[in-house]
C-alpha cells in the first residue's frame, strides 16, 4: 500500500517563528514530517519537506490552509504537490565527494553538474555559500554524488581538475565512504 | 538503553566475562561489524569489544580486543570522518575524532590493560566508549547538515 504524501515547499524573508507556524498547520492536518530540508538562503528562509498525510488529504486543501493561515503573516509562498510514484532506491553507485571554492563567477555549478552527468553520477545532495561582499567574493560549492560502478573515477577526477583550472577555483574529488561500527 | 550512560563493571566475573563472549559472538557473527558495545546487546554495562584486523583504513592493530571500564587516558586533536552505526540504520554523519589515543580498562584476565590506538582503531575505541556513555554518533555530528542517508549509495 502506498502512503498518501506530499511536497511542501515556502520560501520568505526569513524571521523568527517561520517553522513554527508552518509545521503547526501541517501538525493540525494530520501530517508526519519525513525528510525535510530547511535553511536561510541569503536571508530568504526555504523550506522543502516530504510529508505524510491522512488518506483523502489533498494537496490543494492542504495548500489553501497553508497560504490563508501563515502564508500571509509570515510573508510565504508556498506549494504543495502531491506525491505519487514511489522513488524507489536512488541509481546504485559509490558515495564520492566534491567540494569546491574560489572566487564566484557565472556558471561554475553548471559546469561541474555536467561534468559529473556525463559520467552518470548522481547528486544526491548539494550546498553554495557565497563568502564576503563585493566584487571579490568567493564561492564554496559542497557535493555529495553517486557514481555508477563503470564510471572511471581517475579520468573523472583529472577532468575535474582541468575544469577546475580552466575556471579558476580548487577542486578537491574524493571517495566518500563512511565507516560502519 | 543506547541513550543512558552504563553502569561500571567493577569486577571481572562470570558475568562479565559472560557478556564478553556475547560481545564477541555478535561481532564476529556480524561479518562486518569492527565492534560492539555492551547496550547494543541490552546490557547496560561498561563493556565492548572491537577488531579492526585486515581494515584498509587501520593503522595500529591489536586484533580482538574485549574492555571492562575503559577510561581514555590521552587523546591527540582530532579528525573528521564519516561514521555510521548498525544501531542507527539508514544513517550517516561526519563525526570529529582524536587520531589517536591511550585507553586503559579491564580485560577478560581482571587485570588493567593499557593499549596505544591510532587511526581507523582510535575511531572505533572512540565510537564504541561512546556507547557506555548513552551517546551516538548522532550526538557528535560536527553540524546537522553533515547527517546523510546510507541507503542511497547502496
Amino acid at each position: 500500500m502506498i502512503v498518501p504524501h506530499v511536497a511542501v515547499t515556502a520560501l520568505g524573508n526569513d524571521r523568527p517563528g517561520i517553522v513554527a507556524a508552518v509545521t503547526g498547520v501541517l501538525v493540525r492536518h494530520g501530517g508526519n514530517l519525513e525528510d525535510t530540508a530547511m535553511t536561510n538562503l541569503g536571508g530568504h528562509f526555504a523550506m522543502m519537506l516530504v510529508v505524510e498525510v491522512p488518506d483523502g488529504e489533498s494537496a490543494e486543501a492542504l495548500e489553501r490552509s497553508l497560504v490563508d493561515e501563515v502564508g500571509a503573516e509570515m510573508g510565504l509562498t508556498v506549494a504543495v504537490r502531491p506525491i505519487v510514484d514511489d522513488p524507489g532506491a536512488g541509481p546504485e553507485g559509490a558515495p564520492w565527494a566534491v567540494s569546491l571554492y574560489g572566487a564566484d563567477r557565472p556558471g561554475i555549478v553548471h559546469a561541474v553538474a555536467q561534468k559529473l552527468a556525463d559520467y552518470g553520477a548522481n547528486i544526491v545532495d548539494l550546498s553554495t555559500r557565497v563568502i564576503g561582499r563585493g566584487p571579490e567574493h568567493a564561492y564554496v560549492l559542497l557535493m555529495e554524488l553517486s557514481l555508477p560502478a563503470n564510471a572511471d573515477a581517475d579520468q573523472l577526477g583529472d577532468e575535474l581538475s582541468a575544469l577546475a583550472a580552466e575556471l579558476g577555483v580548487e577542486i578537491h574529488f574524493r571517495p566518500d565512504d563512511a565507516e560502519i561500527l | 538503553m543506547l541513550a543512558v550512560p552504563c553502569a561500571p563493571i567493577g569486577e571481572v566475573d562470570d558475568v562479565a566475562l559472560s557478556l564478553a563472549r556475547d560481545l564477541l559472538d555478535t561481532m564476529r557473527g556480524a561479518g562486518h561489524s569492527v565492534g560492539v558495545a555492551a547496550p547494543q546487546i541490552g546490557v547496560s554495562l561498561r563493556a565492548f569489544c572491537v577488531d579492526v584486523t585486515g581494515h584498509r583504513k587501520a593503522r595500529s592493530c591489536h586484533g580482538e580486543v574485549v574492555l571492562f571500564d575503559p577510561v581514555i587516558v590521552e587523546s591527540s586533536a582530532p579528525e573528521i570522518g564519516r561514521e555510521g552505526c548498525m544501531s542507527v540504520p539508514d544513517l550517516t554523519g561526519d563525526v570529529a575524532r582524536a587520531t589517536s589515543l591511550h585507553v586503559r580498562g579491564l580485560g577478560m584476565d581482571g587485570e588493567l590493560h593499557d593499549y596505544d590506538v591510532d587511526a581507523f582503531e582510535a575511531r572505533a575505541f572512540q565510537h564504541e566508549i561512546d556507547h557506555l556513555e548513552g551517546l551516538l554518533f548522532l550526538d557528535r555530528v560536527i553540524a546537522d547538515d553533515r547527517v546523510f542517508r546510507r541507503r542511497m549509495y547502496r
